[in-house]
């Protein structure tokens, strides 16, 4: 090993201790605690769904006329393939909620204040990017509600004043859903969302990697306790055991409850109901709680006061030093989420 | 949290996904099992009928799904390959650049199931299209209905009639179970058919002015008479020549032998007041059996023989075709080669057959011995090696003895002397000519092809409500209180006419009849005959 | 932002314990890492690795009595490939006939029956072969090769091949693009006269 090493060093410009030193992080104590997991834990389900995924690519193919078959091939015929689409569809699901849950942490623990506002930013591109993937993604399948979903989708989009027109064209390829729609999710999901989400996460852990973790103090801390704790090994082990419980998970419910073949797309024949999948249930509702314009404005709206909020809880907190008026916006936000998921979920139209 | 521990937990946590991915290994292997053992999904259809599958896969999608589960799918036996048509062909048409005709005959069948196919053609459910020379046939065309079409007597709202099919009840009823005579639409108006047609050994038509006569629409199509197509009866009389419809049994476009071993399928047919064999079979033992132990019949097996594949209740098909561990497993087409008596006739006749598979009705003994080629109990022999798959030898025997004594006792107390009352009348010119114009031949036909029939029938399987109630009670009923108080009457009728010495005739032979000891009971007895008692 | 204090990793049991606990753990964890991982890269490699495309089924060709001694019939079989099925004798058996695969065993092309030769003639690298499918010149002559055969039976006077077969879509799952129509040609068309 010395051997290896020493003849990688007459030939990397990379010295060893500065390596060791840069990534071997100081993890603040808190993180012990494994509810501080949320934000590997996103990032550990988006390996598994680059592997999934490539695996599943060796098969699927993206045409409106095949498309549906190389998927019930995938998951009737490949071997394991029942048991590597199940794991792709359920990662996604615990992906997105993931990165919810470690958006609202974040959130709730204030670590989006000077000066992290940026990383937030990342932070909600990257959250824009997951969804979009998961979006993308079940429309490949070319089901019913593939088909119908993608088209609700891209008139919702078209219903934005100016640029609307101009992004359902580039989105569907076309004014309707056709074989090129299928192409350009394809290319979306498979190629370019991916390298972007990778790209966001090397700045945004880049930039906590500069920054440094926010630390935070429990008020039942020993004063002489030590103040961080090494990443290798200590914390690696910890990732490493999060990965595996995320992976028996995984399992389990990819077993129980695996993913199931639908109809195929009619284009002729809308069904009774469309939704698209769980995790846009709150725009759906939302968007139907108000109508056309009116209703896409005010979501474009919330996302961009989501995007400015480290501005918006700085001029509350300017305003009273000890505002936690954050928090309770962040609870009444939270709740709405719930209830408009549920209530969405519940109901048939 | 010491390291060694995190470590450990680590270890742990992959065991467990461990385990989970061999749950999940095994999952797979199930899957595998199941997917082979339900047999497998490839269908070839082969390079001539790739082009029929996909067309009509949008036009008719049900026939391609019937198929694609078929055994033919699986061995690549598509379309073109049964329903081709040869050039000379009388039914041939150019569809899509292939020579086809709709419809398929035992002998498009025999090119492939020869052995089959022979020996259907000389059963007795091949010649069920020669009913249409028969006595049934008169009731369906003529007192049922008209030979010729005739006007209607009014209007009927809502629909333009200008003419009555009299043949309609013929064609819906009797045909469609016994096979009606397939005919094409001629150019003069009429219809052209086999007799027209005069195919040679081939099938193929000789007579080819008949085929010049043949109406084709814009396509090419022959078009067919619309009373004898669509017609799948066991006994259709085919342009070709060839007697019969696979499809009758084997039910298209899966020609399921699963289907064919069941009892409702020949139900279809044999059922009903005349021939109650389905309703019978059901009140049996048998059918009691395989009604509550239908999921332990094995009805999927390949080869289904009878005390080996299943042994659980036996169907139609298990005794009078399906093949048992004691015959090798042979399965015959021919239901005739595994029955002793015919019921059919007004008197039950021994089943002697000759070289052609007729009954032998010789009654010589010499010259009957030399005619008869397979005995009627060379017959009960190949039926009893089913019986026996279940049955000891004494049990059958002496089921037999009860069976053979019924119909004797049918056939001598009330069989032949029927026919002999009836004959008397017809040979004395008491009744006229015209079948059923009287009533003492509707009284007649009931008694033995209604009666009589499902008497026998019943006992035959084992059915005592119709063996009893339904079958010799109702004959008895029939006989003596209509028949011979009918009969009685025409006499009377005849001599107060002046036909006293016709009368007289048949008078003695119902006096002869009704003297013997088993009609003494009815005090029906005396040369002017004293009514039933209470008339 | 500070450096690691003391490392937070263990308490202290005596030296050969704590090397021994160390060791132990360490040996499971990693064993326990490569089995499950592992295994579900085993489970994708085999998932990856195209599946039964071998699988093999008895179609049927045609009914012995139609199959003139000397004629030849070109098969096609469900994966698309062209097969030549020729009766050579008259003993009403399955020895009298042969299938003979129309792919060149060399590298694979295809090759056609040249009625004025005699042969069959591969275009890739000029291979021939005899009438039985005996490789004679060419890089199959020199390596002995033949065209390879295709076992048939012959079961109730009917004969079957037994062909690779794929699950085939019977429905129409989109146009076909190439306007050729196999179908549109007779079953029994031309092919060698392998009397």
């Amino acid at each position: 090993m010395p051997g290896v090493a020493a003849w990688l060093r007459e030939r990397l410009p990379v010295d060893g201790e500065k390596l060791r030193e840069l990534t071997n992080e100081p993890v603040p104590n808190h993180l012990r605690a494994w509810w501080w997991c949320l934000g590997g834990t996103p990032a550990y389900l988006f390996v598994v769904q680059i592997v999934t995924g490539i695996l599943l690519a060796f098969y699927y193919q993206p045409n409106p006329d095949t498309a549906w078959e190389s998927v019930r091939y995938i998951t009737d015929e490949a071997a394991y393939g029942w048991y590597l689409r199940s794991v792709h569809k359920w990662a996604a699901t615990l992906m997105i909620a993931a990165v919810v849950l470690h958006q609202m942490r974040v959130y709730f623990t204030g670590a989006y204040r000077k000066p992290r506002e940026l990383n937030w930013f990342v932070g909600m591109c990257l959250l824009l990017c997951t969804l979009t993937v998961g979006f993308t993604g079940y429309s490949l399948v070319y089901e019913q509600l593939s088909y119908w979903g993608a088209t609700v989708g891209a008139n919702i989009a078209d219903s934005v004043p100016v640029v609307g027109g101009f992004a359902k064209r580039m989105l569907l390829g076309g004014e309707v859903y056709n074989a090129n729609t299928l192409s350009r999710f394809f290319v979306l999901h498979a190629a370019i969302l991916p390298v972007t989400i990778a790209a966001l996460v090397a700045v945004h852990i880049a930039i906590i990697r500069t920054q440094g973790v926010t630390e935070f103090h429990f008020a039942d801390e020993r004063p002489d306790e030590p103040k961080f704790f090494n990443f290798f090994p200590d914390h690696m082990l910890s990732e490493l055991a999060i990965g595996l419980v995320l992976m028996i998970l995984l399992s389990a419910l990819a077993t129980i409850l695996p993913a199931e073949m639908g109809p195929k797309a009619d284009p002729l024949t809308t069904p009774e109901v469309i939704k698209p999948e769980w995790f846009f249930y709150v725009a759906f509702r939302w968007l139907k709680l108000f109508s056309g314009t009116a209703a896409v404005l005010s979501m474009g709206l919330i996302v961009f006061v989501m995007f400015a909020w480290p501005f918006v809880d700085a001029w509350f907190r300017r305003r009273n030093k000890a505002s936690e008026a954050s928090v309770w916006i962040g609870i009444a936000g939270a709740l709405a989420i719930v209830v408009l998921t549920v209530w969405e979920a519940a109901v048939a139209h | 949290m010491t390291l060694n521990t995190k470590r450990t937990v680590i270890a742990l946590l992959s065991a467990t996904f461990l385990a989970s991915l061999i749950f999940v290994q095994a999952m797979e292997v199930t899957r595998r099992r199941a997917e082979a053992g339900l047999g497998d999904a490839h269908v070839s259809a082969p390079d001539s009928s790739k082009a029929c599958v996909e067309c009509h896969a949008q036009s008719s999608p049900g026939i391609v799904d019937h198929w694609t589960g078929s055994t033919h799918a699986a061995k690549g036996v598509g379309c073109f390959e049964c329903h081709e048509a040869r050039e000379g062909d009388v039914d041939g048409f150019l569809h899509y650049g292939k020579q086809i005709a709709t419809v398929v005959t035992p002998r498009d069948c025999s090119r492939c199931h020869a052995a089959e196919e022979a020996e259907f053609a000389r059963s007795h459910h091949a010649a069920g299209g020669m009913i249409l020379a028969s006595l049934d046939n008169f009731l369906a065309e003529t007192v049922e209905g008209n030979r010729a079409a005739f006007n209607p007597h009014s209007p009927t709202p809502g629909k333009a009639i200008d003419q009555v099919n009299g043949m309609a009840s013929a064609q819906t009823g009797c045909q469609q179970c016994h096979g009606s005579k397939v005919a094409l639409l001629a150019n003069d108006g009429g219809r052209v058919t086999v007799d027209d047609l005069k195919p040679d050994a081939e099938g193929r038509p000789t007579n080819l002015d008949a085929v010049a006569r043949v109406v084709k629409d814009q396509d090419g199509k022959p078009r067919f008479h619309a009373s004898t197509w669509p017609n799948t009866g066991i006994g259709r009389l085919n342009l070709d020549g060839s007697r019969g419809s696979c499809s009758a049994c084997h039910s298209r476009h899966d020609f399921s032998p699963r289907r064919a071993r069941q009892p409702e399928n020949c139900g279809k047919c044999h059922l009903g007041p005349d021939h109650p064999q389905k309703e019978i079979y059901e009140e049996s033992k048998h059918g009691v059996a395989f009604r509550d132990l239908k999921d332990d019949m094995n009805l999927d097996a390949h080869t289904w023989v009878l005390g080996k594949d299943y042994s659980a209740a036996p169907t139609c098909a298990s005794c009078h075709m399906s093949g048992n561990i004691r015959n090798g497993g042979r399965v015959t087409h021919d239901p005739g080669e595994r029955i002793s008596w015919t019921n059919r006739p007004p008197v039950s006749l021994v089943m002697d057959t000759d070289v052609n598979h007729a009954v032998v009705k010789e009654t010589d003994p010499a010259k009957r011995a030399a005619q008869i080629a397979d005995t009627a109990d060379a017959k009960r022999g190949r039926m009893k090696e089913a019986c026996s798959v279940c049955h000891t030898a004494d049990y059958v025997n002496a089921f037999y003895k009860q069976y053979d004594d019924f119909v004797v006792l049918y056939n001598e107390k009330f069989a032949k002397p029927g026919t002999a009352i009836m004959g008397a009348l017809r040979a004395n010119e008491l009744i006229t000519k015209q079948e059923f114009d009287e009533e003492i031949e509707w009284t007649w036909f009931y008694l033995w092809h209604h009666e009589g029939r499902r008497a026998r029938h019943g006992a035959s399987m084992m059915a005592p409500d119709y063996a009893h109630w339904h079958g010799m009670y109702e004959v008895a009923e029939r006989f003596y209180m209509e028949l011979v108080p009918q009969a009685r009457e025409l006499c009377e009728h005849a001599e107060a006419a002046g036909k006293g010495e016709a009368a007289a005739k048949v008078r003695a032979v119902l006096d002869e009849i009704l003297a013997r000891p088993e009609h003494a009971w009815s005090g029906q007895t005396g040369s002017h005959g004293a009514g039933p008692k209470g008339e | 932002m500070g450096e690691p204090e003391t490392p937070l990793s263990s308490a202290h049991p005596p030296a050969d314990r704590r090397g021994f606990l160390h060791g132990a753990s360490t040996v499971a964890m990693a064993g326990g890492l490569a089995a499950s991982y592992g295994t579900f890269g085993f489970m994708a490699g085999r998932f990856l690795y195209p599946a039964h495309g071998r699988a093999r089924a008895w179609v049927f060709v045609d009914d012995l009595a139609r199959f003139a001694v000397g004629a030849s019939v070109s098969f096609r079989a469900p994966n698309g490939e062209r097969i030549a099925i020729a009766r050579q004798g008259a003993r009403g058996d399955v020895d009298d006939f042969v299938a003979l695969s129309s792919t060149c065993p060399h590298l694979g092309c295809q090759v056609h029956w040249e009625g004025q030769n005699e042969r069959f003639f591969c275009p890739c690298h000029n291979g021939v072969f005899d009438r039985d499918g005996v490789g004679v010149s060419g890089p199959p002559g020199e390596a002995g090769q033949s065209l390879p055969r295709y076992p048939l039976k012959v079961e109730a006077g009917l004969l079957f091949i037994e062909v690779p077969v794929e699950g085939e879509r019977t429905a129409a799952v989109g146009p076909r693009g190439d306007g050729h129509d196999d179908c549109l040609q007779p079953r029994a068309d031309s092919g060698p006269e392998l009397a």
